[in-house]
């Protein structure tokens, strides 16, 4: 194993680079404003009513879409296990795209159609009862959990897999009917999934941003992330707010991501054994049928739904004239591609960005990962550490914090206010996939492999380019996909930090909306979808 | 003598062109000198790359910037977005300040940079003398180059009986139909409520819209497209000049100016203390102020600063029955009316 002093500090350098040092930056302006240690501003927030109530709300609505996932997530598993539909594999390329779809671009796909006179009420004017009651937390709960269940989804897909086999047998043998059998052995050892996938939706649902400042923001809702954003972003600015806002944001997610490893410590067991591995499938007629009901009713919310208004605005030619044959146009394509409001050039920029972003984040991911392995040492444990940061605290907290460290005046030289400021930015935001996937590929070679590594290789360059390399290009490659692919959409990071006269996709979709272009924003959405649903395939594919 | 003949034939070109009868004598040799002294500086200046924050429209500043940088050769990095943001972004670059030309929708913000030392004073602006001179700093810190007009914004196909007043939208027929810009988000909105407010009837007349259901709905464009698309039929305090881009648009959408009086919103050009590049700087404020940047203001459905510009199918100022508002010092005042707002709000 390639694990040398020299090596552990380069990689921690590099890491640390991008996400330690803007939480540095973040502490030292929050605690040491002039220089001086100081506690003042943290207790004034900490004593603030609004402080607690920001809490209240962001606690209750990770609740809430925590369960709304599980709603959805469990007997999706269920049916792509244990129903005939399991052997449907596309399904689950389906029922990624949600989570591959901007949030803030979903969640505006709902707002037209549910509000008033929204395609809802021009398609069925009949249930014009529906609006009202789904602008309310209610609402927010449902566009997030349609958002977030992915991941949720697979997590517990995966541990359902892995959990057959022998204990399977073992419960066939000694137990009694099947059902018994799952509820008493399969239900518990699937526990720790449910605990992880709930702590990682809680985590998700407190750093999210995009949902909450185009739905919540319309409700009146408001949580730590989009008033963090506020003091940062509109009159009257306060910076200092802004940061302690963000340092408890950090601590919770901190906790709770204490809590996770505590969690997997104690309860994760090693379930995967090589004996057979066979399934219990239902043929029940009537499980079938209600198994293909969810999964329709499931693709028309979390992707019927909100395609269909995105596609449909982005076709309007005048959006007071509504859902008419003859109001539909590609007038908004047309602006988009022959650059007008820099449409086009806003779409390069954020090609550019995220190639360089998928470049950098899956070199540095190669070796991280290579470095952490099983991350037993503590050396390895400090470096895993610093690649999982981004994981922990909410992206905003990270962007004031780069904010905050680019802007000081003692540096020579800076990135703030040019374009490599975005790519940092990303880099810094969408490190851990790149790492993640490396090191989950690691975990499936042999030991043998590093063994033998170490004993014949000659150079370490050698050992990269003609062992490691070839061994984990498709986990690098797909690492660089993902990042690709999130780093296109990127928003709040480049709501703040995006230089004069640079525009990314993203943050051409917002302004469109804030200046009334509703139908370009769209258009570019649907464009960013179509992209991202080939990236999409093309990971799949690879996979293959 | 050289110079001397040139200025002749300029002056004649000038006469010819342009000048119509009104057009003094003096009015003419300034005129003249105010092109010798932007042809000097034209030399100089290409080349040079200045940055502007602007509070849009959008389209407008992308206009403004294309017609400045063909006409001078500098060059202008535009960064674009609400009054807010522009004065978060400075407020977060303290440390390394970026920003050359400001260009706010918001006087009294514009006012408080002034007052803050952030700005730096441009006696010599061409053609200062012409703008309104309630939207001028008589220091010439910054400039009133333009301003909006607040209505009630409607739509024409939910509404059959157009509002004559602000007082129309506390009836019953009006309930939970309207909206608000939130001012926190909008600083027109927040002039709106500044203005309004300083008059006899206004907090109470805020209390009865939120008791009659008015919903604050985003910055302007958010609270607009709502009646674009009849989620609501009409906006408080909205824009005139989306209003009327969104009718020429097609868009079912048309404004009124309620008879009681409403408030015309300046918008301010003004250049950074820490501008680096001042004589570029400054020639992106004349051109604001010139004939063909102030045209450019009125094809925007923006109120030119300049009276004597035609403006463009909409209102002219004459037309418009204002409530008088002193917008400097106003921004203490501001706040406290915020959150005043705020409070009522969370009702």
């Amino acid at each position: 194993m390639i694990a040398n002093k020299k090596y552990f500090l380069g990689v921690s350098f590099a890491l640390g680079f991008f996400t330690l040092l803007p939480i540095m930056a973040l502490f030292h302006y929050a605690f040491f404003p002039e220089g001086q240690f100081s506690l003042t501003g943290m207790i004034q927030i900490i004593s603030e009513k609004q402080t607690y109530r920001l809490l209240s709300q962001s606690l209750k609505l990770g609740g809430w879409v925590v369960l709304g996932t599980l709603v959805i997530s469990f007997p999706l598993a269920l049916i792509t296990t244990k129903t005939k539909l399991r052997n449907y594999g596309w399904l689950d390329i389906l029922f990624t795209l949600p989570f591959m779809t901007p949030p803030y671009i979903g969640a505006m796909g709902w707002i037209l159609f549910m509000q008033k006179n929204g395609f809802l009420m021009q398609l069925f004017p009949k249930l014009s009862g529906l609006s009202a009651p789904f602008f309310s937390l209610f609402g927010m709960v449902m566009i997030m959990s349609l958002h977030l269940f992915p991941t949720f989804y697979l997590m517990l897909k995966n541990s359902m897999l892995t959990l057959e086999g022998s204990f399977q047998e073992a419960a066939k043998i000694y137990g009694k009917n099947s059902l018994f059998n799952w509820v008493r052995i399969s239900l518990p050892l699937l526990i720790p999934s449910f605990l992880l996938g709930a702590l990682f939706i809680f985590v998700k649902t407190l750093a999210e941003f995009g949902t909450p400042v185009t739905f919540g923001t319309r409700i009146g809702y408001n949580v730590f992330t989009t008033e963090i954003h506020t003091n940062l972003a509109s009159w009257p600015v306060n910076i200092p707010k802004a940061t302690f806002l963000s340092l408890v944001l950090f601590v919770l997610c901190f906790v709770l991501w204490l809590i996770q490893v505590k969690v997997i410590q104690r309860f994760v067991y090693g379930t995967v054994s090589g004996a057979t591995k066979e399934f219990t499938v239902t043929t029940n007629k009537w499980v079938h049928a209600v198994s293909i009901v969810f999964v329709i009713l499931l693709f028309l919310l979390a992707i019927g739904i909100p395609y269909f208004s995105i596609l449909m605005t982005s076709l309007m030619t005048v959006r007071g004239d509504g859902l008419v044959f003859s109001n539909l146009s590609l007038v908004a394509y047309r602006q988009l591609f022959t650059n007008q409001n820099g449409g086009f050039s806003a779409f390069l920029n954020s090609f550019l960005f995220a190639a360089c972003t998928g470049v950098i984040t899956a070199t540095l991911g190669f070796f991280a990962g290579i470095y952490i392995y099983k991350g037993t040492r503590y050396s390895q444990k400090v470096v895993d550490f610093f690649g999982l940061i981004p994981n922990i605290v909410p992206g905003i907290v990270l962007v004031v914090g780069l904010m905050l460290f680019w802007n000081t005046s003692w540096l020579p030289v800076s990135f703030y206010n040019t374009k490599a400021m975005a790519v940092i930015t990303y880099c810094t935001l969408f490190l851990p996939y790149a790492i993640q996937y490396v090191k989950n590929n690691m975990l499936q070679l042999n030991e043998s492999i590093f063994e033998a590594t170490d004993v014949f290789s000659r150079t370490k360059l050698g050992a990269f380019t003609h062992i490691y390399f070839p061994l984990l290009k498709r986990g690098v490659l797909t690492g660089m996909m993902m990042t690709f692919i999130i780093s296109m959409r990127e928003l709040v990071g480049s709501l703040l930090i995006l230089p004069p006269s640079v525009e990314t996709s993203a943050t051409f979709i917002y302004r469109q909306f804030e200046q009334g272009n509703v139908n370009t924003g769209m258009a570019m959405a649907v464009v960013t979808i179509i992209i991202t649903c080939i990236f999409v395939i093309a990971i799949e594919k690879s996979k293959k | 003598m050289k110079m001397k003949k040139l200025g002749v034939l300029m002056l004649g070109i000038v006469a010819l062109a342009g000048c119509t009868g009104k057009a003094s004598e003096s009015n003419t040799e300034t005129t003249s000198k105010a092109n010798e002294t932007t042809n000097t500086e034209q030399e100089n200046l290409a080349g040079k790359e200045i940055t502007v924050y602007s509070a849009g429209p959008d389209g407008l500043s992308e206009k403004m910037k294309v017609a400045f940088e063909e006409k001078t050769g500098v060059k202008v990095n535009l960064f674009q977005g609400t009054t807010g943001k522009i004065l978060a972004k400075l407020e977060a670059e303290k440390g390394k300040p970026l920003a050359d030309v400001l260009v706010l929708a918001s006087l009294s913000s514009m006012d408080s940079l002034k007052q803050a030392g952030e700005l730096q004073a441009y006696p010599e602006a061409i053609g200062k003398d012409k703008l309104n001179v309630d939207w001028t700093d008589a220091d010439d810190f910054y400039f009133g180059y333009s301003a909006s007009a607040l209505g009630i914004t409607y739509n024409t196909k939910n509404v059959t009986e157009v509002p004559k007043d602000w007082s129309d939208l506390a009836n019953e027929t009006w309930k939970e139909t309207f909206n608000m810009p939130d001012p926190s988000l909008s600083g027109s909105a927040l002039d709106f409520l500044y203005g309004y407010t300083s008059t006899d009837q206004g907090w109470d007349m805020l209390t009865s819209w939120f008791e009659n259901g008015m919903q604050i709905m985003g910055a302007n464009k958010s609270a607009l497209d709502a009646v674009i698309t009849g989620e609501k039929n009409a906006t408080i305090s909205g824009v005139d000049y989306m209003a009327y881009k969104a009718k020429a648009d097609g868009e079912p959408i048309d404004i009124v100016y309620p008879e009681s009086g409403t408030v015309v919103s300046p918008r301010a050009v003004g250049i950074t203390k820490t501008a680096k590049e001042v004589s570029a700087s400054q020639a992106f404020v004349d051109f604001l102020l010139s004939d063909e940047g102030q045209n450019l203001v009125a094809d925007a459905y923006l109120l030119p600063g300049n009276s004597e510009i035609a403006v463009k199918d909409r209102a002219s100022l004459e037309e418009i029955q204002q409530i008088k508002v002193e917008w400097k010092d106003s921004e203490d005042k501001q706040v406290e009316v915020l959150q005043e707002f705020g409070s009522i709000s969370q009702q």
